[in-house]
């Protein structure tokens, strides 16, 4: 029987409809299938409680593609996003940190921290600049194969090496210790303030099982910068109507282009012939045939669970053992009657339209990492939190809001085990709640409704293995043509016409759409489809 | 008095690179400020009758070469034949005793889990031959690949090149592993927890960090890659043949002075100041001292360009080892193996016994339960000991540095008395054997070697402070931006232990200039 489809994407989140509607702009048949009801995959937005629209998993837009949003003309397709200017730090004591997206007002804010650190800002954030345009192109690139000899990686090699020599020595040094030092320990380097500190460092352990004093957390402080020279948008960003919209948005560029897009069918696993793809099975009995099966899902589920270790070589099966994703963060939403106060600094102001950051200071987080490591959620975590109905009224009804509040530490192993979550969800809530209150003390008083996500549901809700929000810890050793293993690392798998496009693959998580549109460009450069 | 080179420290570094120089031609004079040389590799008499056998007193990576350009076994050194085993106790249980060669471990191994017995002639083979990789990378000065004015664009090829040497997969694994936490490298590969954090623990001894941080692999493999068989005799051993090497090629050794400042003129370096006000010349000034105490104490700061200035203050030597020295009238004896004499013993139950003696320290706190490193010295040379009596070397990982507790008199004692406790756990008769004690925080390692922040390598030694970036990349080659001004210590590549390695390779630098 022939194929009825050049290429099926199994998984309709952000990546896998980013690579479909490449894959149907280039003018292939293709077929997207979604085991859920609704799209966008962790890019989703939901109506969890009636009027209340929560971007359930992903709640902010960081690094998505300038280029994607060209190719496939997002904002026509309804694709939205307001930037989210600031970022507030609640303290115990004084007014807390603002840190603006206008340096100067920044600089009077920090001044009263430390006048020293203020001076040293912005010297700081243009170093920063400079290190994100270097890094910039990689998150564009297909990684080279190190250990081949072929001419194509090898220059690509080259290329490498010359630019990091254009850097010119002192640049070089910081960019080396920026991969291999501690968020901590680099930022020590730059500043006095302990709050200060903590909270620039917080963004370097997102997504990781690892504590701001880890070594190698430095490098992750420059997703913050490289927004500020894609131009489209700050760093962050909002999409409006949640981010499911985005999903939405580029789900309806991929049917514009021809795509099918079909939800609630769940892939049960991958048809083999001969050690090759040769399309899926669902889990109704369907069997559909195409040319190429690409793989929106993450690494781990994809080889173990659709094709089955029984049909794998030995070294895949291990490297896949041993590739980490280990969860380590969990979701609280809050669906809110009105907008209580911050103790530091009352009122709503402009201080609550980015986000507030829950991380005072680094033995905060140490100890909230601390807790993690021997298998408990943080008492006292770091939190993450936007109120996108401030910016974006359409997402809760009038006068109520929406609160979504991002959590780090709730390891997916817990002590008991994993499958002991659904025992421990309400008291992590408490937890969020307890430490939330302690810097907003109205917030409980406020909550209409509560819903709580662990790192238990992310993965039986939404399909991501062990709850890891990037589909792999994005460590040192778990990048670029390591991610997820050399073999793996250029969106092919070992098993022939069976590709990966997610966020498991080279440049890894977050809302970017690169792993998606990167698949699609080297399947169609190597004329697999 | 004019000198060609004058090399400040008489350590094993110092000395080293003396002894080279002299053989080069060089006059060489060197200024110690203890009474002694050797540094942390001399002995000292710690308890009446009782000597120690160096502060550091591992030499398993001492340099071959080195050996052999100082005739260093004409001047007395005698190299073991075999490496020594680890012993590593238990509470309940016969303990495991360790040894190098798969094949003699493989039956101790083998009573925890067969399949570690074999994963464990499958590790050490790994080791061997990424040794042959990473040998020269540590037998020469660092590839000039980052932030130096002579980083050129073939040493990066020629590093790369080096490296495809291995094989693909070797390479690719050398890649994956090298930033990864020791943790995850150790659960990839054995399942008995003794074992795991037996072998991890070298790897933990040269920063602040746990095995849950990642790049510890690195220092685990730096250290595996030079790993030889060790000195007869131990560290002050080595001292005395190198002592002996340098006197018999004219090198002078002044004990007992310090030197206050290293003179500039016009921005060259023309000798030093002693304490007591002496100026001696020298055309060159090659220092064994910690890169922070060669900057920021022997110099002043207007005379150090400004990134120099700034990179020495965030030059990381955050001293995080204690060394406890016992006095015992009699053997050290091990419940769990009441037969056995055990030379070199490691305590640390597990990786998160290991980290959880880490996570103490981040915080300043005293540790609960440190990782020892112990040695029994007077087994090989019983002259340390008065007759039947014995000498144990500890090491303690992770105490608090100097900057984030107080080290009183009385935190002193309380250390001495935890690790006494901790050992006496699994040796019971150990409380009863001691006659003197000697304890030395990283505080008293400060004040009595003179190294800045307290760290027996001169400086941790993370990823971003080991090979072109040690201890800063304008420093990465040996000479200083300061004309006539050297680097011969363990602040330099490749690192700090009783090596001889960095003063080896910069005297050749010097040679080479």
């Amino acid at each position: 029987m022939g194929a009825n489809y050049d290429a099926i994407v199994i998984g309709g989140g952000h990546n896998g409809l980013t690579c479909a509607a490449y894959l149907a702009k280039a003018g292939r048949k293709i077929l997207v299938l979604e085991r859920r009801h609704v799209l966008g995959g962790a890019a989703v937005t939901e109506e969890i409680y009636p009027g209340y629209h929560y971007s359930t998993c992903s709640y902010v837009v960081s690094l998505l593609r300038p280029k994607i949003i060209r190719d496939l003309d997002l904002p026509s397709h309804g694709l939205e996003i307001m930037p989210l200017e600031q970022s507030f730090q609640p303290l115990h004591d004084g007014r807390g940190l603002v840190r603006w997206s206008d340096w100067e007002k920044t600089r009077r804010e920090l001044a009263r921290l430390s006048p020293r650190d203020a001076e040293i800002y912005p010297e700081f954030g243009r170093t920063m600049v400079q290190m994100a345009r270097f890094v910039k192109p990689i998150l564009d690139m297909v990684p080279p194969d190190p250990g081949s000899l072929d001419p194509r990686g090898l220059s690509d090699l080259l290329r490498l090496g010359k630019r990091f020599q254009n850097l010119g020595p002192d640049l070089q040094a910081v960019k080396y210790r920026m991969l291999t030092m501690s968020a901590v320990d680099f930022l020590d380097g730059w500043f006095e303030s302990d709050s200060l500190k903590a909270v620039m460092s917080v963004s370097g352990i997102i997504g990781t099982f690892l504590g701001i004093r880890s070594p190698g957390t430095a490098y992750v402080l420059l997703h913050h910068y490289m927004g500020e020279i894609d131009g489209a948008f700050r760093s962050w960003g909002l999409s409006k109507g949640g981010t499911g919209g985005i999903s939405l948005a580029i789900a309806s560029a991929a049917r514009s282009y021809g795509a099918e897009i079909r939800t609630e069918s769940p892939v049960q696993k991958v048809l083999l012939k001969n050690g090759s793809s040769e399309g899926v099975v669902l889990e109704s009995g369907e069997e559909i045939r195409a040319r190429v099966v690409v793989s929106g899902t993450d690494p781990r589920l994809t080889l173990l669970g659709f094709v089955g270790e029984e049909n794998l070589d030995d070294e895949t099966v291990s490297a896949l053992k041993n590739f980490k994703m280990r969860g380590s963060s969990g979701k609280v939403n809050l669906a809110l009657d009105r907008i209580p106060d911050f103790t530091c600094r009352p009122g709503v102001g402009p201080h609550l339209f980015g986000d507030i950051a829950i991380a005072p200071s680094i033995e905060y987080l140490e100890r909230a990492y601390d807790q993690a490591k021997y298998g408990d959620f943080s008492e006292r975590p770091y939190l993450n939190i936007v109120i996108p109905s401030l910016t974006d009224p359409t997402v809760a009804p009038p006068g109520k809001h929406v609160m979504s509040i991002f959590v780090q530490y709730a390891p997916y192993h817990i002590k008991e085990g994993p499958e002991y979550w659904p025992k421990k969800r309400e008291a992590f809530g408490d937890a969020v709640i307890d430490t939330l209150s302690e810097y907003c003390p109205g917030i409980k008083e406020a909550i209409l409704h509560r819903h709580v996500l662990t790192p238990w549901d992310l993965e039986q809700e939404y399909g991501l293995t062990e709850g890891n929000i990037f589909h792999g810890e994005l460590s040192l050793d778990q990048l670029f043509f390591l991610r997820p293993s050399p073999k793996m690392a250029r969106f092919r798998t070992p098993i022939e016409n069976l590709w990966m496009c997610a966020s498991g693959s080279h440049p890894g998580g977050g809302i970017m759409g690169a792993p998606g549109m990167l698949a699609a460009r080297e399947l169609l450069r190597t004329r697999t489809v | 008095m004019s000198y060609d080179t004058i090399v400040i420290g008489a350590g094993h570094n110092g000395l080293t690179a003396a002894g080279l120089l002299a053989r080069g031609g060089r006059r060489v004079l060197v200024v110690e400020r203890r009474g002694e040389v050797g540094g942390l590799a001399s002995s000292t008499e710690f308890n009446p009758g009782y000597r120690t056998a160096g502060i550091l007193h591992d030499t398993t990576g001492v340099r071959a070469s080195v050996i052999k350009d100082l005739d260093l076994e004409k001047h007395g050194l005698r190299r073991r034949s075999e490496p020594v085993p680890v012993f590593l106790p238990e509470r309940k249980g016969t303990g495991l005793l360790l040894h190098r060669d798969p094949s003699k471990a493989a039956p101790e191994i083998n009573s925890f889990s067969a399949r570690d017995a074999d994963r464990y002639a499958k590790y050490q083979a790994f080791h061997s031959r990424l040794g042959r990789f990473l040998l020269p990378l540590l037998n020469g000065p660092s590839p000039p690949v980052a932030g130096n004015d002579r980083s050129d664009f073939w040493g990066m090829i020629k590093a790369g090149m080096n490296m495809r040497r291995l094989g693909r997969k070797e390479m690719i694994e050398f890649l994956r592993l090298a930033p990864m936490p020791l943790r995850d490298w150790m659960e990839e590969s054995f399942e008995t927890p003794l074992l795991q954090s037996a072998l991890a623990a070298p790897g933990l001894s040269a920063s602040l960090l746990g095995p849950w941080s990642p790049g510890t692999a690195t220092g685990l493999m730096m250290y595996e890659a030079v790993r030889g068989a060790g000195i007869q005799g131990g560290a002050p051993a080595l001292v005395r043949a190198l002592l002996a090497a340098c006197e018999s090629r004219g090198v002078e050794v002044r004990l007992n002075e310090s030197v206050s400042r290293i003179r500039l003129r016009a921005g060259v370096v023309v000798g030093v100041t002693l304490a007591g006000g002496e100026e001696l010349d020298g055309s060159m000034v090659a220092s064994s001292c910690d890169p922070r105490t060669t900057f920021l104490d022997l110099m002043t700061p207007r005379d150090l360009p400004l990134d120099l200035e700034r990179g020495m203050q965030n030059f990381k030597a955050r001293g995080n080892v204690a060394k406890v020295h016992l006095a015992l009238t009699g053997p050290l004896a091990f419940a769990c193996r009441p037969d056995l004499e055990p030379e070199n013993i490691r305590i640390g139950e597990s990786l998160v016994s290991l980290e959880k003696a880490f996570d103490c320290v981040k915080y300043g706190e005293m540790p609960v339960e440190p990782c020892l490193d112990v040695a029994v010295p007077s087994l090989s040379d019983p002259s340390l000991a008065p007759d039947g009596g014995h000498v144990v070397s500890i090491l303690v990982y992770a105490v608090p540095p100097t900057g984030t507790l107080e080290w009183t008199d009385a935190r002193r004692e309380e250390l001495g008395d935890l690790v006494v406790s901790r050992l006496a756990s699994y040796a019971p008769e150990l409380r009863d054997r001691i006659v003197g004690r000697e304890v030395l925080t990283p505080l008293d390692l400060e004040r009595e070697y003179g190294l800045n922040g307290g760290h027996l390598y001169h400086g941790e030694q993370g990823l971003d402070q080991v090979l072109f970036m040690r201890p800063v990349p304008t420093c990465a080659q040996y000479s200083t931006p300061l004309e006539g001004l050297w680097l011969c210590g363990s602040g330099s590549h490749p690192g700090g232990g009783i090596t001889c390695g960095p003063g080896m390779i910069a005297a050749a630098a010097i040679l080479n200039s």
